[in-house]
């Protein structure tokens, strides 16, 4: 069998047809050159990524950059957020260049409080069990379909398993939140919070089994200084520079990368 | 100060600059006065210019006090990396200030980010006053990584790079790097001056 011949029957028996393959072979841009770069183009269409850093390192402002970044592109997105009041969220993103209110206005992109949607449903703020679990899981996907986005952050995905009671819960919900977002035709950040100066890459060890990809955030410390660092651990679909490098977060650029300086840090 | 002096060195420092893209100046603290004179004054002359100046040895302010005109001058920007460390807290719309000086990479992003903007008409030229200062913050091998990098990164864009070191404070590893990453190197002697 030619390659052609194997490719006309991969995309047959997974039953695409040629404009939505061609479609999800394009990569996802993250507006960011450096990260681009590293990722040989973008994030592979349709991955699900686990962003993991400590808090401070950058998680929200990366996130928020790649979906305003996507609809300067005209790809929609949505945001949901389950750490901070959507009034805070703007707040901070009005330093930032990158963000435009047009952007929310128009509904390109989309900032939605699941804490708010739990109200809504009558859900224990503090404590969900399987059943509140999954029909949240049922409103977010709802939502995502019709609105018919591209990108969709959730932050964090540490905060909403912290919702719920035993591993086994936690367990069962990323997993059917993995099975969720596969299905969607979109690229997903999950946000992961980890203790700082920790090699972990999720709060309850589980969250990276169904990532597709892992970007961690961290610091290394220079004589009491702290440098903001990013480096891609894995990403499925994509021939990817695992280099560390340094990050910078500033309101004209937001985030920006160079290659890390190594000697006796 | 003696008229031919800095005439003196702003022809070697105007002489070094047009010819080669990576100068390193090696002079004794003596006369680093005298030097930033001939280079403002050979910088103020220079339209067809756009200028970078890493401030490193004083910060931006000591620097504008000493050459009122440089404020006034529309095509250098400043990068002052020690006002924020020392707790000098003023800003100022010409210059960028980096938090500390060991935020070495973060120098690189801003000297590259202000090139960006700067159209090809105008020769591009990056002062770092001084290596020698720089390693009081960093360890040396870091400079040296970080000028190596830099250079790499300037010599792409067709930047040109001015680097000076004081003598009396300059140790094998900084001689070392400014002797192999310089096409030319001025090594000012108090006789010659």
């Amino acid at each position: 069998m030619t390659n052609s011949e194997s490719y006309v029957y991969n995309q047959n028996r997974i039953g695409l047809n040629e404009n939505e393959n061609a479609k999800s072979s394009c990569p996802c841009i993250t507006g960011i050159d450096e990260l681009d770069q590293k990722l040989g183009g973008g994030l592979p269409s349709g991955n699900t990524v686990l962003l993991v850093g400590s808090s401070g390192s950058g998680k929200t402002t990366l996130s928020m950059q790649f979906l305003t970044n996507g609809a300067k592109i005209g790809e929609r997105g949505v945001f949901f957020t389950i750490t901070e009041p959507l009034f805070k969220l703007t707040k901070n993103l009005e330093k930032f260049d990158f963000y435009d209110k047009k952007m929310i206005e128009s509904g390109m992109v989309n900032l939605i409080d699941l804490r708010i949607i739990s109200e809504r449903l009558g859900l224990d703020a503090e404590k969900y069990t399987v059943e509140d679990a999954s029909a949240l899981l049922e409103i977010l996907k709802d939502i995502a379909d019709e609105l018919d986005v591209k990108r969709l952050i959730i932050d964090s995905i540490t905060a909403l398993c912290y919702r719920l009671q035993t591993k086994e819960m936690i367990r069962d919900f990323i997993f059917k939140l993995g099975s969720s977002l596969a299905s969607m035709n979109c690229t997903t950040i999950l946000t992961s919070e980890v203790p700082p100066n920790e090699v972990k890459y999720s709060q309850y060890g589980i969250e990276e089994f169904i990532a597709d990809g892992i970007i961690f955030l961290g610091d290394v410390d220079r004589k009491g200084d702290l440098i903001r660092t990013l480096q891609v651990i894995k990403m499925r679909g994509t021939n990817h520079s695992r280099t560390k490098s340094a990050m910078s977060i500033s309101s004209k650029n937001g985030i920006e990368l160079t290659p890390l300086l190594k000697s006796r840090v | 100060m003696s008229n031919t002096l800095i005439d003196g060195l702003k022809e070697r420092v105007s002489q070094a600059i047009t010819i080669n893209t990576s100068v390193g100046v090696i002079l004794p603290s003596s006369n680093y006065s005298d030097m930033m004179q001939a280079l403002f004054e050979y910088m103020s002359s220079r339209n067809d210019h756009f200028w970078v100046y890493l401030a490193i040895s004083k910060p931006y302010e000591n620097i504008v006090k000493q050459f009122e005109y440089a404020s006034q001058m529309t095509n250098i920007r400043f990068i002052d990396c020690v006002s924020r460390a020392a707790g000098i807290t003023n800003k100022d719309p010409n210059c960028i200030y980096i938090e500390s000086p060991s935020y070495l990479e973060k120098i690189i992003i801003e000297i590259m980010n202000i090139f960006k903007e700067v159209g090809d008409q105008l020769q591009k030229t990056l002062i770092i006053d001084s290596l020698t200062s720089l390693s009081i913050y960093n360890d040396n091998a870091l400079v040296t990584e970080f000028f190596t990098h830099l250079i790499n990164r300037t010599r792409l864009k067709d930047i040109h790079t001015f680097s000076l070191a004081i003598e009396e404070e300059m140790d094998d590893y900084i001689n070392k790097i400014m002797y192999l990453r310089s096409n030319k190197i001025i090594k000012l002697r108090e006789s010659f001056i």
